[in-house]
């Protein structure tokens, strides 16, 4: 019986390998040739694509989307670990609410929520002209508009994993804990963190490769002053120059294998995830 | 008779850390308080955005309900909104139906397999959105001189299927193991067939993994913007493109907003409507 069961997992192979194995090998590919779109017809072997990793502007790009990925991740871990022990701690228990408290957000359009919060950085906002005081500064356009952004959108991706790791602790680890006599705040580092450590790494996968590749956020946050990978892909793949933007979205599909196999390691059923 | 001094707790080694304590509570408190307000910052802008009857957005004119009137009759919004309804409701649902059978699949496979497959499910979920994009959009492209038409709703609903099913399976995996094993033979001992066990044995029992991933699945889709960017053609704008669009354009009309206000509160009761009826039943019992 279970081979027939079985069966139904078969097809979703060739899916997966279809669409998610085969374009990598395209990528592969166009990363060799010099076309325009993916017309075979003139297509030229070359190397040239390379390049474009000399370029300042690019490695310009691969700078800031190191610097803001890992700064956003840092200050999403911090603030994340923080409001999911809370929650865990508090006597609510209702993890349905929980779940919904954090995931309604998502329910307005993400670009429409970054322009929301991109019009109320703005000198002059509906919240100064509410409440009738002076604007202050003009925080669009900046490095730190662009920061807070990303955290506020990807915050709820590290606080959903570490809640459910959280959850997954058997209480009673905790009281051995106290009757073996230690305080509050050993019981924390040594029994509480260590087991909630698989949600706090795959949050800030969660975390950092969304905002290592993203695009619309650094568009609309920092007016286009402030240039990260995602845009140069962006921006290659408009022109029409595939070569270019394959080769660096395969640079980044190094990073999310590297994040794969991390996943893999703590998490075999992928239950952090969602 | 002498008197000896008392020890002191504080002789014993006892520190007093109930002033510190208090400290810790009330500023994690108001931390998370703090960020949980942060998150609804933006979702507050957009519904105090809705009511402004000034199109500006720096100015708040007075309060109005004339946009919520006004969001079937723009033309451009109104398809944009159909849009994203008949994509993400068609892929939510495939989603859930075939992710439940292939996640019951997956957990009869051999560990191996079932290790392998898994790795190569989670692809669609840690990939990034711009890369699983340009990924949908080469292979489609490969399948252009079959299929001329194909690239805008077939596109669109094949690539939301793509990276909602993980969701699904990933919902669903966990609660197909605490079901009872021996269910299933007792259902082939009563003679029935393996698929229509599954169906009457197997999805009542994983039905709260079966819906928690189709909620997830549906937020997903819904909200989003890279990979219907890339896969979509023919103008076939969902909501995310066209909001994309105005945005460029600074077009934005107000009617935006209303629309997302109304659909973060309707489904802000849907949910805890459903989550109010589980609690009743639960009690019922």
């Amino acid at each position: 019986m279970n081979k027939t069961i079985r069966k139904l997992a078969y097809p979703y192979y060739g899916w997966l390998y279809l669409l998610a194995i085969v374009p990598i090998a395209i990528m592969l590919v166009l990363v060799f040739f010099d076309i325009e779109g993916i017309g075979f017809s003139e297509a030229r072997y070359t190397f040239r694509n390379f390049a474009l990793f000399l370029e300042p502007s690019t490695l310009e790009a691969f700078g800031n989307s190191f610097l803001f990925a890992t700064t956003a991740t840092l200050v999403s871990a911090v603030l994340g670990y923080i409001v999911a022990y809370q929650v865990f701690r508090s006597r609510f228990r209702n993890k349905f609410i929980i779940l919904t408290l954090f995931i309604l957000p998502m329910w307005s359009n993400m670009l429409l929520r970054t322009e929301a919060l991109g019009n109320i950085m703005e000198r002059h906002n509906i919240f100064t002209d509410l409440l009738g005081i002076p604007g202050g500064f003009n925080l669009r356009g900046t490095g730190l508009a662009v920061l807070i952004g990303l955290v506020i959108t990807y915050l709820p991706f590290m606080i959903l994993p570490i809640y459910t790791a959280l959850e997954k602790i058997d209480p009673s680890l905790e009281e051995a804990a106290l009757d073996l006599g230690v305080t509050e705040m050993r019981k924390f580092w040594k029994v509480v963190f260590p087991l909630s450590i698989k949600g706090v790494i795959t949050g800030c996968i969660m975390v950092f490769l969304p905002c290592l590749s993203g695009f619309a956020i650094p568009e609309i946050l920092g007016n286009g002053n402030i240039m990260l990978i995602g845009n140069i892909i962006e921006q290659s793949f408009r022109n029409m120059s595939y070569n270019l933007g394959s080769l660096l979205a395969i640079t980044i599909l190094f990073f999310i294998f590297g994040s794969l196999m991390i996943v893999n390691k703590v998490d075999k059923e992928g239950g952090t995830l969602i | 008779m002498i008197e000896y001094s008392k020890a002191t707790l504080e002789e014993y080694g006892y520190k007093d850390r109930r002033f510190l304590k208090k400290v810790y509570r009330i500023s994690t408190k108001v931390l998370v308080v703090a960020v949980i307000f942060l998150m609804y910052l933006p979702v507050l802008t957009i519904a105090l955005q809705s009511f402004n009857s000034s199109s500006e957005l720096s100015s708040f004119g007075s309060f109005t309900f004339k946009w919520y009137g006004q969001i079937f009759r723009h033309p451009m919004l109104a398809s944009a909104i159909q849009n994203t309804a008949i994509v993400s409701l068609t892929s939510t649902i495939l989603a859930t139906v075939l992710g439940t059978f292939i996640a019951m699949g997956i957990y009869y496979l051999f560990p191996k397999a079932k290790q392998q497959i898994l790795l190569l499910n989670n692809i669609p979920i840690l990939n990034a959105d711009i890369v699983t994009g340009i990924s949908l959009m080469l292979v489609f492209s490969l399948l252009l001189p079959v299929f001329p038409y194909i690239f805008g709703l077939p596109t669109l609903i094949l690539a939301h299927l793509f990276f909602t099913l993980p969701y699904v399976i990933l919902s669903v995996l966990p609660k197909l193991g605490e079901v009872d094993p021996n269910l299933m033979d007792a259902a082939a001992d009563l003679g029935l067939k393996p698929i229509k066990s599954l169906v009457k044995v197997m999805v009542p029992a994983v039905k709260a993994g079966i819906f928690s991933g189709m909620l997830l699945a549906f937020t997903m889709s819904v909200d989003d913007f890279v990979v219907s960017y890339y896969t979509t053609g023919n103008g076939y704008d969902n909501l995310s493109i066209w909001i994309y669009g105005s945005i460029g354009r600074k077009s934005l009309t107000p009617s935006v907003y209303a629309f997302s206000t109304l659909l973060t509160l309707g489904t802000a009761l849907v949910l805890l409507a459903v989550n109010l009826l589980s609690k009743r039943k639960v009690r019922n019992k």
